[in-house]
């Protein structure tokens, strides 16, 4: 067994009061410093060109969608977010996808796609919000993912930057 | 035969053979283009060059498709010189060759695509812009041309001059400027003309019912038996996420169809994709049809088959050897009569491949003992009847519907359908998966062999007939004889 002794309090101990006002005074200090959190939903994240948000499709200025299904993001895609069907379409370009959906449950925003893509159609935005009342309301189609190139391009312009460094001298 | 050594190896060859045919039979891959096992060679791609030795002389490269295999012969396929001129043979062919493997059909499957991988050559030397040409020809109801893609192989020329034997392509202009088309422009005839875009082997030709339907690399692919004709020839069923058939695809089988298969069977899987199945089991209960438990709808079968003498089971000629075989126990345990439907043979008939008999196990249910009977006879035989049982893909189909329709209520049809049947006479009617749904077996008209294979599952609530067979005899009691 063993006998723990208990300190002897003083009388400012016991009173609590001045500890009382420590505390406060932290309190009453920090409300005259500028303030570090962020009111989320109303005030938006900072995002930068290096964030990188959910796939979003290019659309040209031209009003044509800058995807022609090929389907390489579909095959980079680890997490089988993507399910493409592709169809004919008079302009020069012959194809073009009649359904692209992104499962944006499933999509863990690694940017493969966006790597993959050899037609530059597909880009992380920097949307990052993602809530629903059901599963299906966040299979997201094709409606859905269209952007117009402009709203992209701080993305698009990173990326090509970032791209450069890798290419060698002679693929230029 | 002559012994000539490929790579280090020494193999037997056929002199009469070109020598690449050689190195393809001992697995030792040499790129080809305008080669094709099928076809005459004509050397014109230059891509198989390979190096060749014989006696003392130095090794010459030499395009192996052209070459004939010589006692001695030492051939080295990996060797600098041969690669350095593949190499450069293949810079030329991409020279005018368009980037646009991101909208080609033919990616995943294309062998230029695939040896310029193999070569590593990711950048072209060529400054000047590369010939602007026609994308979208259309050579017909079946085949659509990219002028662009295409390399002048001449592979689709010479198969109409070798395979149906009438000439409808050859390579117009001179030089640069060479193009394929057919003779003053008329579109391509036939039943032989999808062939070509299998034959291709850049996505110059294309098929325009699979024209950008699927990747090739999403295309599940099983290998089967073709079901239009009694020719059974071998095909690859490919299905696109487990739902659609997107395409039938010969599969080269020198017994039976070479490397081709008709039109006719390559756009058959309408059918096979067809909506509107018959799901489950329904019984009729007072004037209504209404879904039951598969289980009831066989035992009023048992008890339909059991309690008459001298009903009759009628099969549907696409019934497999399995599905025969069960039909015909079925059958003999309930003293019933059976006959398959024989329609009268079409006018697709040729010398090549289509015999022009539809039913494609016609050999194979003869060889069980079932005879085969016109779609009137049976249908007059059925409405003569107490119980009919007509069983199988596309049997009311082949009987005639509005017959079938018209069967007098005094006979009790119980019937075994993919889709459902329309009759006066229907007791009841239970689901069956189809012919790329379940596997078996089927005779074709030389005796030979085929599988069929279930390349897709088949709707909820569907089973294979040999399942419900299978069933059925579960439920039957034994024959007295079959205790002992």
């Amino acid at each position: 067994m063993v006998i723990v002794k208990r300190k002897e309090l003083s009388l400012a101990e016991k009173l609590y009061l001045p500890e009382v006002l420590r505390g406060l005074s932290v309190t009453f200090r920090k409300m005259f410093e500028p303030k570090v959190t962020r009111q989320y939903p109303e005030e938006p994240l900072p995002k930068t060109e290096v964030t990188r948000g959910q796939p979003r499709l290019v659309v040209n200025e031209d009003d044509a969608i800058a995807c022609v299904s090929c389907g390489l993001c579909e095959a980079a895609c680890p997490a089988y977010a993507i399910t493409i069907d592709g169809g004919e379409t008079d302009r020069a370009i012959e194809r073009e996808p009649k359904r692209f959906d992104i499962d944006m449950l499933r999509c863990i925003l690694c940017g493969f796609c966006e790597e993959a893509c050899p037609k530059d159609a597909i880009y992380m935005s920097d949307e990052l919000e993602l809530a629903d009342y059901s599963r299906e309301a966040l299979i997201y189609d094709i409606e859905k993912l269209k952007r117009p190139k402009a709203a992209l391009q701080k993305r698009i312009d990173y990326v090509n930057r970032i791209n450069k460094r890798w290419q060698t001298p002679s693929s230029t | 035969m002559v012994k000539i050594t490929v790579n280090g190896r020494v193999v037997d060859a056929d002199p009469t053979k070109p020598l690449i045919k050689a190195c393809h039979d001992n697995d030792v891959d040499v790129p080809m283009y305008c080669y094709h096992p099928g076809l005459s060679p004509v050397g014109s791609c230059r891509i198989c060059q390979v190096e060749v030795k014989q006696g003392e002389a130095p090794g010459r490269v030499v395009v192996a498709c052209r070459t004939q295999p010589a006692e001695g012969m030492v051939v080295d396929t990996e060797s600098p010189k041969a690669h350095a001129t593949r190499r450069e043979c293949l810079e030329f062919l991409l020279k005018n060759h368009p980037l646009d493997c991101p909208i080609c059909d033919k990616a995943g499957e294309c062998d230029l695509q695939d040896f310029t991988y193999e070569e590593g050559q990711a950048q072209g030397r060529s400054h000047e812009p590369r010939r602007p040409l026609e994308k979208r020809k259309s050579l017909g109801e079946v085949i659509v041309l990219d002028e662009e893609r295409c390399i002048l192989c001449s592979r689709c020329v010479r198969f109409f001059e070798e395979v149906p034997k009438k000439a409808q392509l050859t390579v117009s202009d001179l030089g640069s400027r060479s193009v394929i088309s057919t003779f003053m422009d008329r579109p391509l005839s036939g039943n032989y003309q999808g062939n070509i875009a299998d034959l291709c082997p850049v996505g110059a030709l294309t098929l325009k019912k699979f024209r950008f339907q699927a990747r090739v690399w999403n295309l599940v692919k099983m290998a089967s038996t073709c079901v239009e004709c009694s020719r059974g020839c071998s095909i690859q069923v490919e299905t696109l996420r487990g739902s659609d058939v997107k395409r039938f695809r010969p599969r080269p089988n020198e017994q039976v169809n070479g490397w081709w298969m008709c039109d006719h069977g390559r756009f058959a899987f309408d059918h096979a994709n067809a909506a509107g199945r018959l799901e489950g089991a329904r019984m009729l209960e007072g004037t209504q049809l209404v879904q039951t438990p598969i289980e009831e709808a066989l035992c009023a079968v048992r008890d339909a088959l059991m309690g008459s003498k001298g009903g009759l089971v009628v099969l549907s000629p696409f019934c497999t050897v399995e599905e025969g075989r069960a039909l015909r126990e079925l059958a003999q345990r309930h003293q019933a009569e059976i006959a398959y439907v024989s329609p009268p043979p079409s006018a697709l008939k040729d010398e090549l491949l289509h015999t022009g008999d539809p039913c494609p196990n016609r050999r194979g249910l003869e060889e069980l003992g079932i005879r085969g009977e016109a779609g009137e006879t049976l249908t007059a035989r059925l409405a003569a009847a107490k119980v009919g049982l007509i069983a199988g893909e596309r049997v009311v189909e082949l009987l005639g519907p509005e017959r079938v329709r018209e069967l007098p209520g005094t006979l009790a049809l119980f019937a075994f359908e993919c889709h459902p049947v329309a009759s006066r006479a229907l007791r009841a009617e239970v689901g069956i998966a189809n012919h790329v749904e379940r596997t078996g077996t089927v005779v074709n008209v030389d005796g030979i062999r085929g599988p069929l294979a279930a390349a897709k599952p088949a709707p909820r609530g569907v089973r294979a007939l040999e399942r419900h067979l299978q069933d059925l005899a579960r439920l039957s009691p034994r024959r007295e004889t079959a205790v002992r």
